[in-house]
């Protein structure tokens, strides 16, 4: 019932406006604060890399297939990258099982986007036989709960499975592939890091929670690399932001940006050593 | 007769050839024997068996005072979202009065989407969606207090025998703490930092419903700060 | 037929004949079901959510005494060695209809008159006995959500493999062996609501091979009793 997800009792709104106004969100946090974070990766064996993230109460699982592939035809020297997100009928009770609607597909494309658009993995080093034999890198990641803030919460699952997914090594002998033993990590470029601010009233808040996301009047994702730069925006919600609001949600990006690749590269690193 | 209690799951057995014994709440009697049909409490009295349930949503019952909150209406009445699988309505001649007419009075002026309201369960039965009643002095709108959501399964730990639990925590943080039966609670009147101590105790309860001496835990918790 | 079973004979993962794989259940893993359950069986992870009973939309299709039950088994692409396309497959619609069949012998449906009972199994990672471990979580997870319930259900699969009668098989062998029969149970009923073979089995080969399922699947509901005394009565264990 589509319709009861997007009332907020009237008596949880007023104190949530009455909080902002002091800079306090509904469970305590400050207006840039983000939930706790938890990271596990290498929890499927059969995936090539996997990781299951719980940013709060929303908690997603991603896992990395590769497999060889011809690649496309226009781009004959790269690799190739394919990501999908679902919101599972698990996620919560207005998730309806079914091919992905347009917030899934727009959760989809927007995690795609962050990760393509940063250069994430070098395509150009997925080549086995130009022009015939690439790695297909394949990302599917779902939603097993939601408590909003999926667009974070998917990214993160996505880039640190990527940063831990081990892939069979080949050798090219006569024109053919050979399979060896070993495994070689993906070659990775950068680490992109989604920040989704939200808008209530006057206030920006980082991270927001299911109730926040049915208040609020718009939202912004912001995807830096660690350079500092943007590298993927997308603004949803039909309400509107200043220019002002905009370049302040840049700004937050980066600086929460650089906080939670730290902690993603501590995780990852963790576990390929361990 | 022995009466006693003990922790069951679904299927298991509570009694057996024992022909006198009624059946009362959420078992089911096969064959000769009885079954627990819940996660939940059996106990076995001079009355019958029954399961206090541990979990399980809110099942309408008339007479029950419930929390709603307003998500649709239409020109005649509310829709109104109880916590439970079966939406509640409220028919707008129960606030308008007898003389109530569509052209004339608007449901928006009384109550609109997203309001909180106590209302009584009137009317509910297995052929259609139970029926609401807001007329009566302790019932209508509140505008003011925090939400508390718990498992409806723990709602009578909570307000205990004859209402001590609920009354204990009222007196001890100085709140007022409006109950429904459907697990939605609205405690209010007080500093925010006594509403803490209010919820935090309503959460103890829901944690340890189904353990003995919760009555002097709670009282420990909340002793050591009176509001 | 060979009915020795020597306890030396070893099977490829070094279990016993009778041996079931390492089960490890968890109760009340997702916050917004209303109830749920999270299962690894041998190496199938799976998560099961359960939501209603809820009204029935659209409202033409309840019926007016009981309510309906739902089932979704459903495979993430990353579950298994080739990666599986997102879109159903006949082999999860086929095992989501015996699921169904499975678990509604056990439920009081008609407590819950036009509602309906939907029922999410998500496969994170498969390894053969998906669907019993699937069932098996799914029965926990009804019971978390309060749903009135005759009994549980424990399922449990034995096969034929090298010519032996073996409890519990997994990916590997099921590949290999010659028959895998999934079987479910109601333990206090002592009923069967699932049974299903692939495969040749003699009369006896399957009057052997069922009993050695059953037993399989009351070892199950011990686990299952165990994980859900450990979320209710954590405070004072009686199993």
């Amino acid at each position: 019932m589509k319709r009861t997800s997007t009332i907020v009792e009237h008596l949880k709104r007023i104190q949530m406006i009455e909080l902002l106004a002091k800079g306090k969100r509904l469970d305590g946090r400050g207006l840039i604060d983000y939930r706790e974070l938890k990271i596990e990766v290498g929890l499927i064996k059969k995936a090539n890399g996997s990781a299951m993230v719980k940013l709060g109460n929303t908690q997603v699982i991603a896992g990395i297939k590769v497999e060889v592939d011809e690649p496309f035809s226009d781009m004959p020297d790269k690799g190739l990258f394919i990501c999908n997100a679902e919101v599972l009928p698990t996620a919560s009770a207005y998730a309806e099982p079914g091919p992905p609607d347009e917030d899934a597909i727009e959760l989809a494309r927007v995690v795609d986007r962050g990760i393509r658009e940063s250069e994430m993995i070098a395509l150009d080093k997925l080549v086995l036989i130009s022009g015939k034999k690439v790695y297909a890198v394949f990302a599917d990641v779902s939603v097993l709960n939601t408590d909003g803030n999926l667009f974070d919460a998917t990214s993160y699952a996505v880039v640190s499975a990527l940063l831990t997914t081990r892939i069979p090594k080949y050798e090219v002998k006569d024109d053919r592939l050979v399979k060896t033993e070993d495994t070689i990590p993906l070659p990775i470029n950068t680490i992109p890091v989604s920040v989704t601010m939200a808008r209530i009233g006057d206030n920006i808040i980082v991270d927001p929670t299911s109730e926040e996301e049915m208040c609020m009047d718009a939202r912004v994702t912001i995807s830096t690399d660690d350079q500092g730069r943007i590298c993927a925006m997308q603004k949803g919600n039909p309400g509107t932001f200043t220019l002002e609001q905009l370049n302040n949600a840049v700004s937050i990006a980066i600086d929460k940006g650089n906080e939670i690749r730290a902690l993603i590269k501590s995780i990852c690193a963790q576990a390929q050593v361990g | 007769m022995r009466e006693f209690r003990k922790y069951v799951l679904p299927g298991d057995v509570i009694v057996e050839d024992n022909p006198h014994i009624k059946p009362l709440a959420n078992v089911i009697k096969i064959d000769n024997r009885i079954h627990a049909t819940r996660v939940g409490i059996a106990e076995v009295t001079q009355n019958g068996v029954k399961v206090i349930p541990l979990s399980g949503i809110y099942i309408p019952r008339v007479g029950d005072l419930v929390i709603g909150k307003i998500i649709d209406y239409s020109s005649l009445a509310w829709v109104v979202d109880i916590n439970s699988c079966f939406l509640g309505h409220l028919l707008a001649q129960d606030v308008f009065g007898k003389e109530f007419t569509p052209s004339r009075d608007d449901l928006t002026s009384k109550f609109n989407l997203g309001d909180v309201i106590a209302c009584r369960i009137v009317n509910f039965d297995r052929t259609r969606d139970p029926l609401l009643t807001v007329a009566d002095k302790d019932l209508g709108k509140i505008n003011n207090g925090e939400i508390v959501k718990i498992s409806p399964s723990k709602v009578p730990r909570l307000i205990g025998k004859r209402g001590s639990m609920i009354q204990m925590i009222e007196q001890l943080t100085k709140c007022k703490i409006i109950v429904g039966q459907n697990g939605v609670l609205v405690v209010s009147d007080s500093s925010k930092e006594a509403i803490n101590m209010a919820v935090r105790a309503i959460m103890l309860i829901e944690e340890e419903a189904h353990t003995s001496n919760l009555t002097q835990r709670v009282k420990d918790m909340l002793g050591g700060s009176i509001a | 037929m060979n009915m020795l079973m020597s306890d030396d004979w070893r099977r490829v993962d070094g279990r016993r004949w009778d041996e079931l794989r390492t089960v490890k259940i968890e109760v009340g893993v997702l916050k917004n079901a209303d109830g749920s359950a999270y299962i690894e069986f041998g190496k199938n992870k799976i998560v099961v959510a359960v939501y209603g009973p809820k009204e029935a939309h659209p409202k033409h299709l309840a019926l007016p005494d009981r309510s309906i039950l739902r089932c979704r088994y459903h495979m993430q692409p990353f579950s298994v060695d080739e990666r599986k396309n997102p879109a159903p497959s006949r082999r999860e619609i086929e095992i989501s209809k015996v699921t169904r069949e499975a678990l509604e012998p056990a439920l009081i449906l008609e407590d819950y008159p036009r509602t309906v009972i939907d029922v999410f199994i998500e496969v994170l990672q498969s390894d053969g006995g998906s669907r019993c471990a699937g069932i098996t979580a799914a029965s926990v997870a009804l019971a978390d959500a309060g749903i009135n319930m005759r009994d549980m259900v424990a399922a449990c699969a034995a096969g034929k493999v090298a010519g032996r009668i073996v409890l519990d098989i997994n990916d590997e062998e099921d590949k290999m062996g010659e028959a895998d029969m999934p079987v479910a149970f109601l333990p206090n009923l002592k009923q069967i609501s699932l049974l299903q073979l692939d495969g040749k089995l003699t009369k006896d080969e399957f009057k052997e091979c069922l009993n050695l399922a059953i037993q399989g699947c009351m070892q199950v509901y011990k686990l299952q009793r165990e994980a859900l005394m450990r979320k209710y009565f954590s405070t004072e264990v009686e199993v």
